[in-house]
């Protein structure tokens, strides 16, 4: 049996890198008292992964992480148990007990939505999105570990609206073939609203995705 | 007047290192409402987050304070230089992890003195936070507090501190803030609560004190002008180790700390009289903590932090009555846990073969010896009561288990020290390796590597040595070469050695008077700070300030004091005797040994209290 289990990595925690996270929810599961499943080998640690990474200084209100299990728990007691073992900061929203061979998430993973809130210039930015979906192509500068790389972001862009005068959501891909990161829509929003420099602004991951835009947990 | 604010701090968290040393929101961190509590204490560590979270006695100070439901207690750390930059730019004062508050907000602000090359991290710190540096100018605000084992030899940072805690902190600390309390309450101005503190058993407080010097600089005189400072500070001691408080929970860091796992104290002293040690010296008499006690702790904590190592803690957890039991019952019961349980500071006197197999179960750590000498007679003048053969039998044993890392810690410059005792260090490196060999293939791991580490001795007060002067510069120097050519020869050894400078003016702080004040202040001024890291020790910025202030540093550091010389530390009663100092001084001389006093008292005046040391 595996629990996927979906949480919250509250702002405060933001500059938890994503190593820290996980050691962090490890030792969460360890105190919890859950029947967790250890590697086998020399160095044994927990079996836990991560449907996708968050960047450091990045929020995550449904982040999902998968655990295989050594015994049978029920999701109430599991849940029950890890709430009381995690920090205000990083809580227990919701789990799902599956079967060994239910995929794992990181493999169903399609895209994610975020809320960005523009704490500069956001009249600019905001006032750029309606613009920039209707262009077919959005060329971007992507960083990647083979250097930089021009890349048409536009297709990778599957939704963006203006929520306020300060703020923006959006759902963009985030899978192994194809991943927009917000730091580059932004830049994108940069050029187009003519600024000179990307404006400082927060994102917080609000949803993982899966196929057809279904939250990742209920798949 | 610098005004916190949230929003200007977020900012600078984007464009900081390692921004969650300052984030907070950790497991197990004590968040209670600012407003509430009648006493706020600010436990502030002069260096960097993940050393300080690494300190066990933060732990406990931390746990004892926020367990008052009257009281609350947050951490402060030094920030990290380009943080240190940041916030002064930006005027964002110093502010606690747990609830963002400046410093300047707290009732109390207290430091932990772990070694002296932080000191000028305390003076940043309260300067980050907007505090005045000198007590004199300070009319309101937080009182400023420090212990720890540097405030053994309070004086350099007499101006600085209002209030010195000597001794074990569990119970004086407890009676030091409800103190402040009462006083808060009483409403009493800022000097009658600091008499009101001065009257707590192990509390100093410096303003209340006069120095006078000689022409020679020696002081004269040191005597108390206020009718409430005792003219003898007495250190604290907990009688009863087993039923004082110790944490539940430790705060779990999510960026690694430099020791990140749970800590058993099982045993606080030393009897072993090793004649260059202050910890072995301050922290007597020896007190342990039972079987039961530490195995429930263990229990407590894992719970309560789902950490994967233990580790057990003290001067000399060799010489623990139960260790075998101990570690055995740990191991059994956290082995399916996977949490490994490790030994440090293992002494190769009281090396217990069956522990180390039992600790090396789960996981294999390097092996850590000190024999701090390299020939029997300097051992014998340092009272290091260990010979070749324990040494080789310890590593053979631990060979034989399954080690192939061992690290090696020397001292340089002891006093009587020759080449011989350089050339010695290099024969113990060598018979170590042929130990290894003497192995069969089939039994020992392979990929020996054996590091041999050389400090500087450092003469610390209250131990045998506090007389004798630290070697200059250029000698130590010229030691470390002639060592490096020495260790050169001996194929497979790594060698490591410490920063002369660095323990140079460790030697200045750590016997030094009141005007080394001055010489803290003018360094800080110069840009020191985070002096125990080699990226950021300014030596220049030291010298100069020593030059500004007129101080020669060999006055400190290399002097050889006199049988009759006032020392600044000498109104502080640390337990052992003055008249034992001296014979163990006089003694090492002669290279005469003296034996761990759990075979027999040696008269170190720590029977003077009460009920504190027995015979066993
Ligand atoms: S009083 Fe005697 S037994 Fe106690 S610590 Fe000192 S020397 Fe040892």
């Amino acid at each position: 049996m595996k629990m996927l289990v979906v949480f919250e990595k509250k702002e405060r925690l933001r500059h938890v890198g994503h190593l820290d996270l996980m050691r962090a929810m490890q030792r969460a599961l360890r105190r919890s008292g859950v029947p967790i499943a250890f590697s086998q080998g020399f160095n044994p640690h927990l079996l836990v992964t991560f449907a996708a990474p968050l960047s450091v200084g990045m929020p995550g209100l449904r982040e999902v992480m998968e655990v295989p299990l050594s015994a049978e728990i029920s999701e109430e007691e599991f849940k029950e148990k890890l709430r009381a073992a995690l920090p205000p900061e990083l809580p227990c929203v919701a789990v799902r007990a599956v079967e060994d061979r239910h995929p794992a998430p990181m493999a169903q993973l399609f895209a994610a939505a975020y809320r960005v809130t523009v704490q500069e210039n956001a009249a600019e930015i905001l006032a750029a999105i309606p613009s920039l979906l209707e262009k077919e192509s959005v060329m971007a500068m992507k960083r990647t570990k083979s250097g930089d790389k021009l890349t048409d972001i536009r297709p990778m862009i599957y939704e963006m609206k203006k929520v306020d005068g300060q703020r923006f959501d959006c759902v963009l891909a985030l899978c192994e073939a194809a991943t927009c990161k917000v730091e580059l829509l932004m830049d994108a929003l940069t050029a187009e609203s003519k600024l000179e420099t990307r404006p400082r602004y927060l994102a917080v991951r609000t949803q993982l995705l899966g196929k057809d835009f279904t939250p990742l947990e209920l798949l | 007047m610098k005004v916190f604010s949230a929003d200007r701090l977020e900012k600078l968290l984007d464009t900081v290192l390692k921004p969650s040393r300052y984030t907070g929101g950790e497991m197990n961190a004590v968040v209670k409402p600012f407003d509430q509590a009648e006493v706020t204490f600010a436990f502030c560590f002069p260096d960097s987050y993940e050393v300080g979270m690494s300190h066990l006695g933060i732990k406990i100070l931390y746990d004892i304070i926020n367990r008052q439901p009257w009281a609350l207690c947050e951490r402060s750390f030094m920030p990290w230089p380009d943080m240190a930059d940041a916030m002064r730019r930006e005027e964002l004062p110093l502010f606690s992890i747990e609830s963002r508050t400046p410093l300047d907000r707290f009732d109390i602000v207290g430091f932990t003195l772990q070694y002296e090359m932080s000191y000028t991290n305390v003076l940043e710190m309260l300067d980050l936070a907007g505090i005045p540096l000198y007590s004199r100018d300070r009319q309101d605000g937080p009182i400023i507090m420090a212990g720890g084992p540097c405030a053994y030899n309070p004086e350099p940072l007499a101006p600085f501190v209002d209030v010195f805690q000597i001794g074990d902190g569990e119970e004086m600390m407890v009676e030091a803030i409800a103190c402040v309390r009462k006083c808060k309450k009483a409403g009493l101005s800022r000097l009658d609560t600091l008499r009101a503190l001065a009257g707590i058993e192990g509390i100093y407080v410096p303003a209340f004190y006069q120095v006078s010097y000689n022409d020679d600089g020696t002081l004269a005189d040191f005597y108390p002008v206020d009718d409430a400072a005792p003219a003898i500070v007495r250190k604290r001691i907990v009688r009863d180790l087993d039923s004082a408080a110790y944490p539940e929970a430790f705060v779990v860091p999510y960026t690694e700390a430099i020791h990140d796992r749970i800590v058993l104290e099982i045993m606080r002293g030393c009897t072993k009289g090793c004649r260059f040690c202050q910890a072995g010296m301050l922290y007597r008499p020896v007190r342990e903590r039972s079987l039961e006690t530490l195995l429930a702790q263990a229990e407590k904590l894992e719970n309560a932090t789902g950490y994967e190592e233990m580790s057990l803690s003290s001067l000399s957890s060799g010489d623990y009555t139960h260790l075998t039991e101990l570690v055995c019952a740990l191991t059994e019961r956290y082995a399916d846990r996977k949490i490994s349980v490790s030994l440090p500071s293992m002494r190769i006197d009281s090396f217990v073969k069956q522990s180390l197999e039992e600790a090396q179960k789960v996981r294999k750590s390097g092996l850590t010896l000190a024999p701090e000498a390299g020939t029997q007679r300097m051992r014998d003048v340092i009272n290091k009561g260990v010979t070749e053969e324990d040494l080789i039998r310890a590593v053979t044993d631990a060979f034989e288990s399954g080690w192939s890392t061992v690290k090696l810690y020397f001292m340089i410059g002891l006093p009587t020290e020759t080449d011989e005792d350089l050339q010695g260090i290099g024969n113990l490196a060598r018979d170590v390796i042929n130990a290894y060999f003497t192995v069969p293939r089939s039994v020992r791991a392979k990929g020996l590597r054996v590091t041999c580490s050389a400090s500087t001795f450092v003469p610390k007060p209250f131990t045998p040595f506090q007389w004798q002067g630290q070697d200059e510069l250029p000698t130590i120097k010229e030691k470390q070469a002639r060592l490096g050519d020495i260790l050169h020869q001996v194929k497979g050894v790594n060698f490591n050695w410490h920063e002369p400078e660095l323990s140079m003016l460790e030697a200045c702080f750590a016997r030094g008077d009141r005007r080394m004040a001055d010489v803290l202040y003018a360094a800080w001024k110069n840009g020191c700070r985070m002096d125990g890291w080699t990226e950021f020790l300014n030596y220049e910025g030291w010298m100069k300030a020593f030059q500004d202030c007129n101080v020669d540093p060999a006055f400190y550091a290399n002097r050889v004091r006199g049988e009759k010389e006032l020392l600044p530390w000498d109104f502080i009663d640390a337990g052992v005797t003055k008249a034992f100092l001296w014979r163990e001084w006089q003694k090492a001389q002669r290279a005469e040994v003296t034996p761990d006093c759990r075979k027999g008292c040696q008269g170190c005046g720590l029977k003077r209290f009460e009920g504190v040391c027995v015979d066993r």
